[in-house]
């Protein structure tokens, strides 16, 4: 790629690179499509965008400077999206955002409608008392009904 | 009857003093502390804003004195790690992990507003912030500084040594 400076020199244009299709970065990015595929904010954001237009999924301090942590953090978060993947399948309308206070472990959720409330408070608690029984440690799950994923974007 | 039961209530007052059981009396000497120094670190800047307008206006509703709010610069950690699995040792990808600093410094406290104060500002400490407490104790100086030793030590009688 050519620096911005040597693009205003007229002999630097001959010498111009494109980049080639393997150093694209794919990371948590949706690639353009016909126009069909709907995407939340949250899909349709790259993570070079986080702290600026993006929030953090994840909040605890294992990542803070001079803080241990980080690594037990990270695996647990990967161990609870899956097991909330599967505890409510189909259900969830977007990711699942985990904050830890102290001791205690709250997962905000976002769930469609297609389950009736008394299934879905079994679901609740079930989640809880198991993830408690876990980690050892006090778990708050909260959710919220929403009728239907909110678009941001068609690609 | 209601207005039986209001004033018999009233009588009781007047008669024992009322003493809450959250306040505990004890006849040990406060501890002082000259400076308590909050340092509180986090990943996003707008967070860290408002918890310091929230630990400012605590301080000033409970009357402590609020020495300074310095906010230091961001450290910011970068590593490069390899962008693929197998091999591709020339394209990588680079991670960075900004941390946010906000310190605030309170003066002159007692060490019941200091657990006060301390306890209610960590209760309310947002996720993903973490908090450094320092804490300046004054204490008296020890019986055996107080006088200097030159003052204490007996007087020695002049003797001239004549060469």
């Amino acid at each position: 790629q050519v620096l911005p400076c040597a693009l205003h020199v007229p002999s630097a244009t001959r010498q111009l690179h494109t980049t080639p299709a393997c150093l694209k970065t794919r990371a948590a990015r949706v690639r353009v499509g016909k126009g069909d595929k709907m995407v939340t904010y949250e899909q349709a954001h790259a993570p070079h965008y986080i702290g600026h237009r993006k929030g953090w999924l994840s909040l605890h301090t294992g990542n803070l400077h001079g803080e241990a942590g980080s690594a037990q953090r990270a695996v647990e978060d990967a161990f609870l999206r899956r097991f909330l993947y599967g505890t409510f399948p189909g259900l969830l309308a977007d990711e699942v955002v985990l904050k830890r206070r102290g001791n205690l472990l709250v997962i905000c959720a976002l769930l469609g409608r297609a389950l009736p409330p008394y299934k879905l408070y079994f679901l609740l608690g079930y989640a809880e008392t198991l993830l408690g029984h876990f980690y050892k440690c006090p778990v708050r799950l909260e959710l919220q009904t929403v009728p239907a994923r909110v678009p941001y974007k068609y690609l | 009857n209601l207005m039986g039961a209001r004033l018999a209530g009233s009588h009781s007052d007047t008669q024992e003093p009322k003493t809450n059981p959250l306040v505990s009396i004890s006849d040990e000497p406060e501890t002082l502390y000259k400076r308590l120094s909050i340092l509180v670190k986090g990943h996003d800047k707008a967070v860290l804003d408002s918890y310091e307008y929230f630990a400012v206006l605590a301080a000033k509703e409970l009357g402590i004195s609020v020495e300074k709010v310095d906010k230091p610069p961001k450290t910011i950690e970068r590593f490069s790690l390899l962008k693929s699995v197998h091999i591709y040792k020339k394209h990588r990808v680079q991670y960075e992990m900004r941390t946010h600093y906000m310190c605030l410094e309170l003066k002159y406290l007692t060490g019941s507003t200091a657990a006060v104060y301390l306890e209610y500002v960590q209760r309310n400490l947002p996720e993903g912030v973490a908090m450094e407490v320092k804490k300046t104790k004054i204490e008296k100086i020890p019986e055996h500084i107080q006088k200097p030793v030159w003052d204490t030590l007996p007087q020695v009688e002049k003797t001239e040594v004549k060469s």
